[in-house]
């Protein structure tokens, strides 16, 4: 298949970018969306232009690193599914396709397709992790928690850290990633001890940050390659406004 | 649900800070004068509802409004703080939404979220519009009240001579103008509110996963009753089912 592709082109943080225009001729189908832009670097390179630069690692969808949003939608137009597992066949011969880094104030784009994540990390360090010196491995099922609770806090913690919700948000707001990191400790009795600080912490972190608000668009939801609910923001809501009202001083 | 290790409760001071000071508070504030703007549109609506029952008890419960003196008051100054306060902290939401965001995207797509959503600041702005005339309109008697100078008081059937308030609202709305002003005024806080009522329930965290599809359906149709109830009574007038 043959496509031409419409790519953000960023020299680094300091200089603006710009769109360039890229044919991509004889696609296979079969193809990932990732090993498309690794032929069409390659084409680039052997042309002596730069190759683009994008992220990616596992190519599995269980890292977090692939990003782009593609015509509009990150992680493009298959729902549950990162850059990495999207595949060619999801689009037509002669398609325009625009390929754009995410964007947020909060993660500044480090060259063309690459954005700086560290604010995640930084939101993590805040809170999002036990303290407890662990010692040797504990009996399986030594605590019991109730398979509902145990549901609730796993969905929470497939989150990936993509950073899809916020480029999905018109807001650019980290509350779904936020949401999921606080929710995932607050169904299990080992988050307990550490609940109120950790969700001040991280919430003030995220502020920090200079992510967005949550309007409740859902469009977070939507493109979650994790399907990440907005349930754990309505949780996480309800945990920061008891922690800041009546909770402890963090 | 508490937490294990016992610590000093927050003060008045740091509770101030953080919930006029984090976009976790200010979505509280929001939500909180919201749901409570909501409760009185419901009641206001109820009122307007009995203009069907006729000019004798419309009048008679406005009157009974008017004699509250002090509470009326009260009740003024409460409703007036909390749209400022949800105003506030509305400009300071999307002002740092909109600073979150510097660069557009070329490709900006919506993929579920709904109209009203989607409308809040613009519906919002427009609705401050119509209660500003509304109020300028019905309350201090200063726009719109062609035809008033002509309306007697009303005699009530104990003999109190009142404002025919009932005259005022057939006259206005017998000018298709202003009745359809009104209802689309109406309009525009019922598509506010499609999204309004579950979102403020999601910000106050009400929406927990079993409850979340309920409200999701209860929201819009409650903001839908709340719009059918306040658009009747001027479309009744226009068509001439009160007159
Ligand atoms: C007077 C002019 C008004 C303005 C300028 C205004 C503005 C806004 C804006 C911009 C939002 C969305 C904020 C966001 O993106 O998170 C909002 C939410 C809301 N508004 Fe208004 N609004 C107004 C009047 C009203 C009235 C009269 C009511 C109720 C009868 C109301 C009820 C709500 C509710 C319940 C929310 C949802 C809060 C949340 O998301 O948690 N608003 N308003
Ligand atoms: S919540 Fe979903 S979209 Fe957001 S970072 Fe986690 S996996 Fe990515
Ligand atoms: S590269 Fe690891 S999730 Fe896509």
């Amino acid at each position: 298949m043959n496509l031409t592709l419409k790519i953000w082109r960023q020299k680094d943080k300091a200089t603006p970018g710009k769109f360039e225009t890229y044919d991509a001729k004889d696609i296979s189908p079969d193809m990932s969306f990732l090993e498309m832009l690794d032929v069409v670097s390659e084409r680039a390179q052997a042309n002596g232009q730069e190759p683009c630069a994008f992220d990616h690692d596992c190519r599995e969808g269980i890292c977090g690193m692939c990003s782009l949003v593609i015509n509009g939608v990150p992680h493009g137009p298959e729902a549950a599914t990162t850059t990495c597992q999207l595949h060619m066949r999801k689009f037509k011969d002669g398609d325009n396709i625009v390929i754009e880094p995410w964007r947020a104030s909060a993660f500044p784009v480090l060259r063309d397709l690459v954005v700086d994540r560290s604010a995640f990390d930084r939101i993590q360090q805040k809170g999002g992790f036990v303290s407890i010196n662990t010692g040797g491995t504990p009996d399986g099922n030594a605590i019991p928690i109730s398979k509902k609770e145990a549901d609730l806090a796993m969905d929470a913690a497939s989150c990936i850290g993509c950073g899809a919700c916020v480029a999905a948000c018109k807001n650019a707001s980290a509350m779904l990633f936020v949401g999921a990191k606080v929710s995932q400790y607050m169904h299990l009795p080992q988050g307990q001890a550490e609940r109120s600080r950790r969700v001040l912490a991280m919430v003030e972190q995220h502020d920090a940050e200079g992510f967005g608000a949550c309007s409740n668009f859902q469009e977070c939801e939507a493109v979650c390659p994790k399907e990440i609910s907005v349930r754990v923001i309505a949780e996480m809501n309800r945990d920061y406004l008891r922690a800041a009202l009546v909770g402890t001083d963090a | 649900m508490e937490d294990a290790v016992s610590q000093p409760s927050p003060g008045i001071g740091k509770v101030i800070s953080r919930m006029h000071g984090s976009t976790l508070g200010q979505k509280a504030l929001m939500a909180v004068s919201g749901i409570a703007l909501i409760a009185f549109s419901f009641g206001h609506m109820a009122g307007h509802l009995q203009m069907f029952v006729g000019a004798e008890q419309y009048n008679t419960y406005a009157h009974f409004l008017q004699s509250m003196g002090g509470i009326k008051w009260a009740i003024r100054f409460g409703l007036v703080a909390l749209t400022c306060l949800h105003i506030f902290s509305a400009i300071q939401v999307s002002m740092r939404n909109r600073a979150a965001r510097p660069i557009a995207y070329a490709s900006n797509k919506w993929i579920v979220a709904s109209l009203g959503s989607r409308t809040m600041r613009a519906s919002g702005g427009i609705v401050l519009f119509f209660i500003g005339y509304h109020i300028l309109h019905f309350t201090t008697l200063t726009v719109g009240t062609a035809g008033f100078e002509k309306i007697p008081e009303y005699k009530l059937i104990n003999g109190l001579l009142v404002d025919d308030v009932y005259r005022r609202m057939v006259v206005s709305f017998q000018n298709p103008l202003l009745a359809l002003g009104y209802i689309g005024g109406v309009g525009l806080l019922g598509l506010h509110l499609s999204h309004g009522i579950q979102s403020s329930l999601q910000t106050l965290g009400v929406l927990n996963s079993a409850y979340r599809p309920f409200f999701k359906k209860l929201g819009p149709a409650l903001a839908g009753f709340l719009f059918a109830g306040f658009a009747i009574v001027p479309l009744a007038v226009l068509v001439g089912i009160i007159k």
